[in-house]
């Protein structure tokens, strides 16, 4: 019985191609989209699981505290001294340890390079079983020593047998290779952490970090960079409750009053968690995202699989009343019915599984990772993931066509009447309601990204290049040179020095008031310390007063400053409470850190209130001061044609001036995509999602109309022999098609507001036109599907109408 | 061998009610070969589907073999039937995606028996119908009395005592027509009972008996002399 209806279900497929391959095609569609997604949000969840102590790792990352205007909630990393007191307090605890990153000149004979480095406490190396090559889990003991990959060892000495090996950090500190491991693999967060500049390459003890740096050994409360990390390694009897717990009460107990204002809390997360936690930390729930699409559009294919085989087993209507006729049951039909739309998912899901192993290698390529189809491991998954869909997806065309009573099967009164075809209607409802919903979605993603970048021109992004690496005292104390020399290379406008650029997500604030000690009228405002030429360079317009200057005693700042010179913009004089930028001219508001020698700042000059920061940050109160001693960022504007020659005479001039350190120059625009290309990658993403959707919502409907207009060929028939034209009977066959998916709108648009909604709250300045966007990209869904079904009213309208009539 | 009595088929939809058969009593012997004649819309065929139990009959009684059947669900009748009855149709409601043998093997499909049994069943009355040689074609490669020779085939393939047919030559040409006739009586006179219904005088006069329908009654029945 079985085979019997194997066979037919194969000679079906035959006989209909078509239908077989808009089946096949749409349903290997939606399986490939939905296990790619499984396998990608599998391996997302997986990361470093080959580490002896995954299971029992866990990181500590900081929750943003409310009013602090850093653009995120959470952050994976917290404030360097909780790694200690963790390890003071909690006994239980079997080891913690923390990592700096840093960036760090590089010099081996006579090559000097910027290195991406990890500085670790020694516990590190009891935490992660490296495997080493050369060395052993103590390479860290000595404060001299550093660890390095396999692949820096080749990349710097050419072999990997260099234990003992000098490498010079800063020009100036020596250190000897203590250890080579095999490279980390890719699903690892050590390589895979979006925030992190770089893979895994050079790990030296944080010891090093106080001798090069002065950096304390117990840590700080100062600094909360994403980078860093905070390892906490438990024994076999505790979880990630206990260690929750703990820490709420470190919170509580250890962290001083003004962190508390920076983070609100601490938390605890499983170490295979630590590659996604960008996304937490952008608010924006990604995997959750993938995993709703790529089940959405195997919806919508299971969807269109129903759809169809409704159709097509209308068709077979007498083939069920015969069988009906000589004895079938009907649980006996319903099964034949199943194992055809079994059949038929199984086809679909091999051609998925090609077109996957095809996919993922490229997809790994591009993306840096390296997911795998592990049949061994996925196979009960697949297995039922095809029964799932063969079942869900044929169960209603089985249900309806094994309904009729014989003899009403035989006189094939389900494809006269107008059985099912509500359901039908619901159906392609269903399908485009989806379509349209990502649709839409996607459109408002796409111009709130545009609208991101369109305003990101604010600043003179192209022209700008970017001098990184620079908060050296060495290179400090030859800016006024630099500066001189680069402003004498042709095509260079001016050139400035900085804290940070446009774009960069750093955010050093303070707290200010207009009375000096009043802990009640406080506000925060971020600082960017500036040369007087960044006005210029940014083409930022003064509203009121001048710009800063190097003549002026009190506009610069220095160690002793007790009253300082400053620019503000618009935003910080409201903040204050101040009126006008010609009133502001003058007035002194205070600092509030009273470690800070500086006491008191007087408002100079007033600028436009901008978005420095960009992206999704909104405006912010800025402070503009000039302190040499804090600028590490040059910004060299440059004009003209001859961009290369240009760049070609800065880089000169860097080498004439500081030989002894590489330049590290981009322009702004790389800046700028460091975080825009995120947003890119997920409007592209999600274009792809809504992209595959629609396609499968119009093969459907094609198809479908298709069997509809052959199954009207009769009705045709006698309408233009009553006389009906070509257009009327055309417009009849569009409209049975448009109500369904008109109501799909009804259904979609709302729910699309709601989710563009969502994506637009990550963004301070929204586009406001999210309506209209959504309105429009209904508009296109509708005249897409009319335009899919007008191809067969309009064949089948002109056909002569006896044609129509022999049909039958 | 069957029997109906008071036989009532009423046809309503929202408005109007159509009474097919309007208290019919209608009996059929083993071993009979009994004509349904009568005009287009009399009620012929209804008759002949409740006697087959693929339609349902509003009131009456109907007895099968002395089992009154009248009130029978559908998995009852679908069992009775696969054992008793084979069915002949005027557009003969062959599947278009199975062979000629596949064909006839479905009427078996539904009884348990084993494979190699069926295929030895299926070869024998093959060669009984003479299309042996046709027993890997499909439907579509057949002239039509070719399919009726088939669907006459998968009738009989189960050993079912009756066989019902509905205009059986209907979309036939005389000599085809002639053909069908030859083999139903033929199987008749191995001791197939057999209802059909037809428009047909002349393959009337292959039956004993004719019943004349009209209306929804039965007007006149002629028993052709032996």
């Amino acid at each position: 019985m079985f085979w019997n209806n194997l066979k037919i279900a194969l000679r079906n497929l035959r006989k209909n191609k078509l239908y077989a391959v808009i089946n096949i095609a749409g349903l290997a569609l939606g399986l490939a989209i939905y296990v790619f997604g499984g396998l990608l949000v599998e391996y997302e969840r997986s990361h470093d699981l080959f580490f002896a102590n995954a299971e029992r790792t866990y990181t500590i990352g900081s929750y943003a505290a409310e009013d602090l205007d850093v653009g995120v909630d959470n952050m994976a990393s917290t404030f360097s001294t909780v790694g200690p007191i963790i390890a003071a307090e909690l006994s239980d605890v079997e080891h913690v340890a923390r990592t700096i990153s840093r960036e760090m000149l590089v010099t081996m004979g006579a090559d000097s390079f910027y290195q991406h480095m990890r500085f670790a406490d020694s516990e590190l190396l009891q935490i992660f079983d490296f495997d080493y090559l050369h060395g052993d889990a103590r390479a860290l003991n000595d404060p001299s020593g550093i660890l390095i990959t396999e692949s820096s060892a080749i990349k710097y000495f050419g072999n990997t047998n260099v234990l003992g090996e000098v490498v010079t950090l800063d020009n100036e500190y020596e250190f000897y290779v203590s250890a080579v491991i095999r490279d980390v693999p890719l699903n690892s967060h050590f390589n895979s952490m979006v925030i992190m500049d770089s893979d895994l390459e050079v790990v030296a003890p944080l010891a090093a970090l106080g001798r090069i740096r002065d950096w304390d050994l117990a840590g700080n409360w100062d600094n909360l960079s994403l980078g860093n990390m905070t390892y906490v390694m438990l024994p076999e009897h505790l979880d990630q409750e206990w260690l929750q717990d703990q820490v709420d009460g470190i919170y509580e107990r250890q962290v001083p009053e003004d962190p508390k204002e920076v983070i609100s809390g601490l938390f605890v997360k499983p170490l295979a968690h630590a590659n996604l936690s960008i996304w937490d930390t952008i608010g924006m729930p990604v995997i959750a995202v993938v995993q709703l699409l790529s089940l959405l559009v195997l919806v919508v294919a299971c969807v269109n699989y129903t759809n169809l085989a409704t159709a097509q087993s209308l068709g077979r209507s007498r083939e069920v009343g015969m069988r009906k006729t000589m004895g079938a049951e009907r649980g006996q039909l319903l099964i034949q019915f199943l194992v055809e739309s079994l059949t038929i998912t199984a086809i679909a899901m091999v051609v998925a599984i090609a077109a996957l192993e095809i996919v993922i290698p490229l997809f790994n390529n591009m993306a840096d990772k390296v997911m795998e189809l592990d049949y061994l491991r996925t196979l009960p998954w697949l297995v039922a993931t095809t029964a799932a869909v063969g079942l869900v997806a044929g169960a209603y065309p089985a249900w309806l066509i094994t309904r009729a009573s014989p003899i009403d099967a035989l006189r094939d009164v389900a494809r006269k009447g107008k059985k099912g075809s509500k359901v039908r209607a619901v159906m392609i409802g269903a399908q485009f309601a989806i379509s349209a919903f990502m649709l839409s979605v996607v459109t408002v993603v796409f111009v709130q990204n545009e609208m991101v970048k369109e305003s990101s021109y604010v600043f003179p992004r192209s022209e700008i290049y970017t001098l990184g690496r620079l908060g050296i005292e060495d290179i400090q104390e030859r800016f006024e040179t630099l500066r001189h020399e680069l402003e004498a290379v042709p095509n260079v406008e001016s050139v400035a020095f900085s804290s940070q650029v446009p774009y960069e997500q750093n955010n050093s604030q303070f707290e200010v008031t207009m009375q000096p000690g009043d802990e009640a009228g406080k506000t925060r405002v971020h600082q960017m310390v500036m040369s007087p030429e960044f006005l210029d360079a940014y083409d930022i317009p003064l509203l009121a007063g001048r710009n800063l200057s190097r003549e002026i005693g009190n506009d610069e700042r220095s160690e002793e400053s007790e009253v300082l010179n400053v620019l503000v913009n618009e935003l910080t004089l409201e903040k204050l409470g101040i009126g006008s930028p010609a009133e502001a001219l003058n007035q002194r508001f205070y600092d509030l850190d009273e470690e800070n020698s500086l006491r008191e700042l007087v408002i100079v000059g007033v600028v436009p209130t901008q978005n420095i920061t960009g992206l999704f940050n909104t405006d912010k109160p800025w402070v503009f001061m000039y302190r040499p001693s804090s600028l590490r960022i040059g910004s060299v504007r440059i004009s003209g044609s001859d961009m290369m020659g240009t760049l070609a005479d800065v880089e000169d001039a860097w080498d004439r001036v500081i030989p002894e350190y590489p330049i590290q120059g981009r322009f702004l625009d790389e800046v700028f995509n460091d975080v825009y290309d995120i947003l890119k990658i997920m409007n592209v993403a999600l274009a792809g999602f809504a992209g595959v959707a629609l396609v499968l919502a119009l093969i459907g409907l094609f198809g479908l109309a298709a069997f509809m207009a052959a199954q009207r060929t009769r009705e045709i028939g006698v309408r233009k022999v009553l006389g009906a034209s070509s257009l009327q009977v055309a417009k009849l066959l569009v409209w049975q098609f448009s109500k369904p998916v008109l109501w799909a709108l009804v259904v979609a648009l709302p729910l699309a507001y709601m989710g563009s909604k969502t994506y637009l709250e990550f963004f301070a300045d929204r586009i406001n036109t999210e309506v209209i966007i959504l309105l429009v990209a209904g508009l296109v869904a509708v005249l897409l599907a009319w335009g899919t079904v007008a191809g067969h009213a309009i064949r089948i309208s002109r056909a002569s109408p006896i044609i129509a009539l022999r049909y039958e | 061998m069957l029997r109906l009595h008071d036989l009532y088929k009423v046809y309503r939809t929202d408005e109007v009610e159509t009474v097919a058969l309007n208290g019919v009593n209608f009996e059929v012997d083993q071993g009979e070969f009994v004509a349904v004649m009568g005009p287009s819309g009399c009620g012929k065929s209804t008759l002949l589907n409740i006697v087959g139990m693929i339609d349902d009959l509003t009131s009456g009684d109907y007895h099968f073999f002395d089992e009154n059947v009248a009130g029978y669900g559908e998995k009852q009748l679908s069992s009775i039937r696969k054992q008793n009855i084979g069915f002949i149709f005027q557009s003969f409601n062959l599947i278009d995606e199975l062979t000629v043998a596949e064909n006839i093997e479905l009427a078996l499909l539904y009884h348990r028996m084993p494979s190699s049994q069926r295929k030895k069943r299926v070869a024998t009355v093959m060669d009984r119908m003479g299309i042996a040689h046709r027993a890997k074609h499909l439907p579509g490669q057949l002239s039509g009395g070719q399919q009726q020779r088939v669907a006459v085939a998968r009738a009989v393939v189960g050993n079912q005592p009756l066989i019902l047919a509905d205009e059986p030559t209907g979309n036939l040409d005389s000599v085809h027509g002639q053909e069908v006739m030859e083999l139903l009586r033929s199987l008749n006179a191995d001791g197939t009972t057999i209802v059909m219904v037809t428009h047909s005088p002349s393959h009337a006069d292959y039956a004993h008996r004719t019943v004349n329908l009209f209306d929804g009654h039965i007007v006149t029945e002629n028993v052709r002399a032996a």
